[in-house]
């Protein structure tokens, strides 16, 4: 069962469409629909994600597909068979770019093609049920392969990013306090010397004045 | 009035032209027919009441009362004999009794002239004539002028300054009885001064001057001169004086008297006082008050101020600050905000606006479209105000000061543009949002809190016998049917249908059907959706199918004989059928919902507890089910309209809770039958289906420190202090809400309003409408009155009003309004006219001139009128429910509907007839102004009555309904018919319509005499005459008048 149909731009995670009335049976939808947006935040950072990919989150699976910079994302039920949903999306993403192909980039608000749910809606009633005749003759359909599609864990995904922000971010912090570090040092070294030979100089001084004034004067 | 403040430049500066523009001012109102009443008033009582009346005029207040039903009868009849004898027509009264009259005429001459006035048709004429000859005799009587001149000259800036030069130069019992004399009572007091008015004409010439300047405040004491000047001047001058010159000066005037009455003044004053001084004097007393001896009989009737160019919006504020939002979107009470809650205390009338927030823009304006999504909104960080044309940036264009509460914030840097040496951006003409108080900025994502919802219409139906056997059913099918074509949203609208009589019938709508299929459901109390996919349809999809189902409605419920109707659960099946999308739930309503849960009692209507504290019961909704299902379906974002059409009771008041807390509105039909109310209902229901409206909005109103919006008044849902929840909104609602201040002292010169709209349009765009709108502050209750808006004011006050009639009773709430006008009068009394000791005269200011008149409309409307059986307990529900939710100026023709004559251009056969002059000629709702000769339309934006005269020619009747017009009227519906004379009233009816197109005006054809029809729908309607034990607009004045002397 399709829970939720979602369409985003990569470059910007501008969301472009939304499937309606989705989430009607899912108790937390809006949980989801966080950590969809969290997903496409990732995307629009630039990581080098496979365009096809199945990501696990609690009951569901998220399926997407990245093409022309457009991400096609649907969450499902875990039960619900992969091939198909990756079909699912195929049709969506065949529809889209025929309609709207050359006005992704220019689009310049969310949800600007969301007449789009119209057609998202009526094929996701084709999907819904598994058993039909022509969901099942495209279950058996061999050419497309779904097999080689990663399936990661949803907090691995998210997570990866955390990760890579943490480490960046102590790189920068390391780089930071050593140029800290070298600064200091200098200081230190400057104040020692002054602190060595201040003495001595001014002894120095005295005696070279002495000598002076008593030039000068006797 | 009399401190002028300084902070608001663009108004005329009192203190200097205040002489004389108090004079204009005064005339503007009366122009045409005030001033010849004012002096033929005068006239009028001299004869045989002055005297009489002379010893009572003396005791102000309470003695003018006394006076006046004295006056009344003796008016009108002398008034035309004395007429008789003197040439000049009007006028000529006071000239036939020169001799006699002029004992009496001196002092009281004046203020009775506004008295005579209404009967004569001729006053313009009569009032110039008198005017040139005062301003020929002016010249003598220097002398005396000079003593009253320098009082008068001070009255103009500040009022004390008046009183003072009163006491000193003038002798002050001259002014006294100047003052009571300006009233036709007054006359006792004259006898003294008489003598010396009298001997001096000159002086009254002289005086004139003087006392136009003082006008305002001082017209008391030009007055009194101008009666004696008067009375000399009509003998020698009346017949020569070329009245036209004087009419056009006056009319000129009359624009900007529009304005405060005091401040205004100036401009007018100017041209008038060239011309004729005394004219000027006339106007002020006139203007300053109307005189309440003078309400005699009908006579000065036609002097009172009435409303004929429909609602007329103060530009001040709109001059002051051009770059705020148009009125039609925020009107204010008063655009002087006072500075002090002690100054706001004093304000007895609503503070407060009038908000509509979709106001259509007119023909070839439109609203500008900014696009931040790149950049995001620029709002101001601390109170999240939009960026508007009032911000100022600053630091080289680097920061930007809110102008709502000061704080300084970052410009972003795509929005840096330079500041040139006078403080504007650079790029300021690319930027409509820094230089129009309109403007709809598109929403980013993150004023989303879901993808924007398609429109969606939902229809709950009530099929049992009563819709089937009025023809409801048939109607409504043809008419949804004709406007699926045009349902804003294509291709997303979503459209769904349920009927319901003691079951509930859902209707399975799949496009691949080719027929609805029926299912019902008998199991109220747990009411089991079946196929929850398939109820609610997209519309371009199913199109088929829903045109099959609206062909296959009307019959398929033919012979249903069930009488129970099952709203409540019919309701919450809807309900959940539509929470997920929310949008608008259209129901139609036919009887009392009799079953299930939401089952309404038979309350009735019972006499016996009018006047009782169990009144207002029957006026409030009873069941909290319709309450609590308000707030469900406001939660999810669903509008209820309510079509109700039964003849009997259904309890509207429960109902309407339904549209009252969702945004919706009540559509009433009593007695509904398809065979008359066909268009009406195929009218408003078009409308409601096609007009663009804004989903799933909320609403915030803004405003500086200090002042702060308390109570909301409308149809809506308050979803937290101040965010009105509207899940459909549309150009037809407008809201009120108070103001209050919330700081003992204001500091600043300027407070900021920003009426902020999120809503989704039905293209499905998130978008964001801003009203941006600022005004002055005062410290003057003056400037307070002179920047009201009556508009304004009513639309606050009849929300106030109808809320309150919800739990007090109708009495007490028209006592309630007749108290807020008398302490509102009272105080702009004792503002001004008690120094000037004005005591017999009614003042007000300028801006509130038809505030006593629609205050008594208002008393008289639907919703407050009378007792039990004025209106039905439904119909004044109804209407009340609907004058929550109009805009100011459909609320005020409600109020004071129009009246026009159109035989003439009806029987007037040539083509080019010009129809909008027509409209133009509104008459004074009174019976008086009914020719038995003529045709009358009365529109009032909802309904149209046609009135037939009792002696109009049978030629027209018989173009216009037919041969078979002896019999009922209530039968007749005006149909176009092929001759000349339908084809131009229908043209006229057309025109009216195309005018005001959110409600349809049905006609109603009314014959003089045919009770009880007439009176029902006219005579009743009348707002001027006297009815149903309501007052008549002169009683009511006279009424007012009292109650403000009673406390002074």
């Amino acid at each position: 069962m399709v829970k939720l149909t979602l369409i985003a731009r990569v470059t910007d995670g501008l969301p472009l469409v939304e499937g309606l009335d989705d989430g009607r049976d899912v108790p937390d939808a809006d949980f989801y629909k966080q950590q969809v947006k969290a997903l496409f935040k990732n995307l629009s950072r630039g990581q080098n994600e496979p365009s096809r990919m199945s990501i696990e989150t609690g009951p569901y699976i998220f399926h997407y597909i990245i093409e022309g910079r457009v991400c096609y994302l649907t969450m499902c039920d875990r039960a619900y068979p992969k091939k198909l949903a990756f079909q699912y999306l195929e049709d969506l993403k065949n529809e889209f770019e025929r309609v709207y192909g050359n006005q992704i980039e220019t689009a310049g608000r969310p949800y600007a093609f969301i007449k789009f749910d119209t057609f998202m809606q009526k094929t996701k009633k084709l999907y819904q049920d598994t058993r039909t005749q022509r969901n099942i003759a495209k279950l058996n359909d061999e050419l497309y392969e779904v097999h080689q599609i990663m399936t990661r864990n949803v907090q691995e995904v998210l997570g990866v990013g955390e990760k890579l922000d943490q480490v960046s971010q102590m790189s920068s912090r390391l780089t930071s306090e050593s140029r800290i570090y070298a600064d200091k040092a200098k200081d230190l070294n400057r104040q020692a010397l002054i602190r060595k030979w201040a003495p001595v100089a001014v002894v120095l001084g005295v005696v070279f004045l002495l000598l002076w004034v008593r030039n000068k004067f006797w | 009035m009399g401190t002028e403040n300084p902070n608001p430049p663009s108004y005329p500066v009192r203190p200097a032209a205040t002489p004389f523009a108090a004079m204009q001012s005064t005339p503007p109102f009366l122009s045409s027919g005030p001033v010849a009443g004012s002096e033929s008033s005068s006239f009028r009582p001299v004869p045989p009441a002055s005297s009489q009346f002379r010893a009572p005029p003396f005791s102000s207040g309470p003695v003018v009362g006394s006076e006046v039903p004295a006056f009344r009868p003796p008016p009108s009849g002398r008034s035309n004999e004395l007429v008789g004898p003197p040439p000049s027509s009007s006028s000529s009264s006071s000239h036939g009794p020169p001799a006699a009259g002029f004992q009496r005429f001196p002092t009281p001459s004046l203020p009775s002239v506004g008295h005579a006035v209404p009967q004569r048709t001729g006053q313009p004429v009569l009032s110039p004539t008198t005017r040139p000859a005062a301003g020929t005799v002016a010249s003598p009587p220097i002398s005396l002028l000079s003593q009253p001149q320098p009082p008068s000259i001070p009255m103009g800036s500040p009022p004390p300054s008046m009183k003072t030069g009163q006491v000193n130069g003038n002798i002050p019992p001259p002014a006294h009885q100047l003052l009571s004399s300006s009233r036709p009572n007054v006359q006792p007091s004259s006898p003294p001064v008489r003598p010396s008015y009298v001997t001096t004409p000159g002086i009254s010439q002289a005086t004139i001057p003087g006392y136009v300047n003082a006008q305002p405040n001082t017209v008391a004491q030009a007055q009194p001169m101008q009666p004696a000047s008067f009375t000399l001047q009509q003998r020698g001058y009346a017949p020569g004086a070329p009245p036209t010159p004087f009419l056009a000066q006056q009319r000129s005037v009359n624009p900007p008297s529009l304005y405060s009455g005091n401040q205004m003044q100036h401009h007018v004053v100017a041209p008038p006082t060239a011309t004729s001084p005394g004219l000027a004097e006339d106007f002020s007393s006139l203007s300053l008050g109307s005189v309440p001896g003078s309400f005699n009989a009908g006579i000065d009737n036609a002097a009172l101020p009435r409303p004929l160019d429909g609602d007329v919006e103060p530009k001040s504020l709109a001059e002051m600050y051009p770059m705020n939002c148009s009125s039609r979107s925020l009107r204010l009470t008063t655009s002087g905000i006072p500075s002090s809650m002690s100054l706001a205390s004093r304000w007895h009338l609503p503070l407060g606006a009038i908000v509509c927030p979709l106001a259509e823009p007119p023909a070839g304006e439109e609203v500008p479209i900014v696009n931040f999504v790149t950049t995001g909104i620029i709002r101001c960080k601390r109170c999240r105000t939009y960026v508007n044309p009032f911000v100022s940036f600053t630091d080289n264009g680097r920061k930007w000061k809110c102008n709502i509460c000061s704080i300084l914030n970052d410009v972003p840097g795509d929005y840096f543009a330079h500041v040139d040496a006078s403080g504007r951006r650079v790029d300021l003409d690319q930027r409509p949002e820094l230089t129009q108080g309109t403007i709809e900025f598109i929403a980013p994502a993150e004023y989303m809190v879901r993808p924007p919802m398609p429109p969606l219409y939902f229809f709950l139906i009530d099929v049992s016998i009563s819709a089937v056997k009025s023809g409801m059913i048939e109607v409504m099918a043809q008419t949804i049917k004709s406007c699926l074509d045009s349902l804003p949203g294509y291709p997303r609208t979503q459209i769904g249908f349920i009927t319901y009589d003691s079951t509930i019938h859902f209707y399975n709508m799949k496009s691949s059907l080719m027929q609805p299929q029926m299912m019902v459901v008998s199991d109220l109390d747990d009411v089991f959706i079946p196929l929850p996919d398939d109820l609610l349809v997209n519309l371009s999809e199913s199109r088929n199918v829903v045109d099959a189902f609206l062909d296959s409605l009307p019959s398929m419920f033919q012979d249903n004989t069930n009488v129970e109707s099952a709203l409540g659960s019919a309701l919450k099946a809807a309900f959940t059928v539509m929470r997920q999308l929310g949008g608008k739930l259209l129901i139609f309503q036919n009887t009392l919902p009799s079953l299930g849960v939401g089952r309404l009692r038979l309350r009735g209507d019972d006499i016996r507890v009018y006047g009782t504290d169990k009144e207002p019961a029957s006026r409030a909704p009873e069941d909290p089910f319709y309450k609590q299902m308000a707030a469900d379906l406001t939660k999810y974002q669903i509008a209820v309209n309510i079509y109700a059409f039964s003849d009997k009771y259904t309890d509207i008041a429960s109902l309407g809770t339904l549209a009252k807390y969702t945004g919706g509105q009540v559509y009433y039909y009593p007695s509904f039958q398809a065979s008359i109310h066909k268009d009406k209902l195929r009218h408003e229901l078009t409308r409601d289906l096609t007009r663009e409206t804004a989903w799933e909005a909320v609403m915030r109103i803004r405003c500086s420190k200090g002042v702060r919006f308390t109570n909301y008044h409308g149809n809506f849902m308050l979803r937290s202090t101040d965010l009105l929840a509207l899940p459909a909104v549309d150009c037809d609602k407008a809201y009120a809400a108070q103001l209050s201040l919330e700081e003992t002292l204001l500091t600043m010169q300027t407070v900021y309003f920003q009426v902020a709209l999120l809503y989704t349009s039905s293209s499905g765009e998130r978008r964001i409408r801003v009203h941006t709108a600022a005004a002055p502050v005062v410290a003057d209750l003056g400037e307070m009155y002179r920047l009201a808006d009556t508009g304004a004011i009513i639309s606050l006050l009849s929300r106030l009003a109808i809320e309150k009639s919800l739990s007090h009773k109708l009495e007490d709430t028209r006592n309630a309004v007749q108290l807020r006008i008398v302490k509102t009068l009272r105080e702009y009394r004792n503002l001004y006219a008690v120094q000037h000791r004005l005591s017999g005269k009614m003042i007000y200011p300028e801006s509130l001139k038809f505030l006593p008149l629609y205050g008594l409309a208002l008393c008289k409307s639907l919703p407050l009128r009378g007792g039990y059986a004025d209106a039905q307990i439904d119909e004044r529900c109804a209407a009340g429910y609907t004058m929550m939710a109009l805009p100011v100026k459909k609320l005020l023709k409600l109020l004071y509907p129009n009246l026009v004559r159109v035989d003439y251009s009806v029987v007037n056969l040539s083509p080019q007839t010009d129809e909008s002059n027509i409209i133009r000629k509104r008459l004074p709702l009174t019976a008086d102004c009914l020719d038995t000769r003529g045709l009358y339309i009365f529109d009032d934006g909802f309904r149209f009555i046609i009135w037939f005269g009792r002696s109009i020619s049978p030629d027209v009747v018989r173009n216009l309904v037919g041969e078979d017009f002896t019999g009922d009227y209530s039968k007749v519906s005006l149909s176009p018919r092929d001759n000349e004379m339908s084809r131009k009233l229908m043209k006229i009816l057309d025109k009216f319509r195309e005018s005001d197109p959110s409600y349809y005006q049905l006609c109603h054809l009314v014959r003089q005499a045919d009770q009880p029809r007439e009176g029902f729908f006219l005579l009743g309607n009348l707002v001027d005459d006297q009815n149903g034990g309501a007052n008549s607009y002169a009683d009511w004045i006279l009424q007012l008048h009292r109650q403000i002397q009673q406390n002074t």
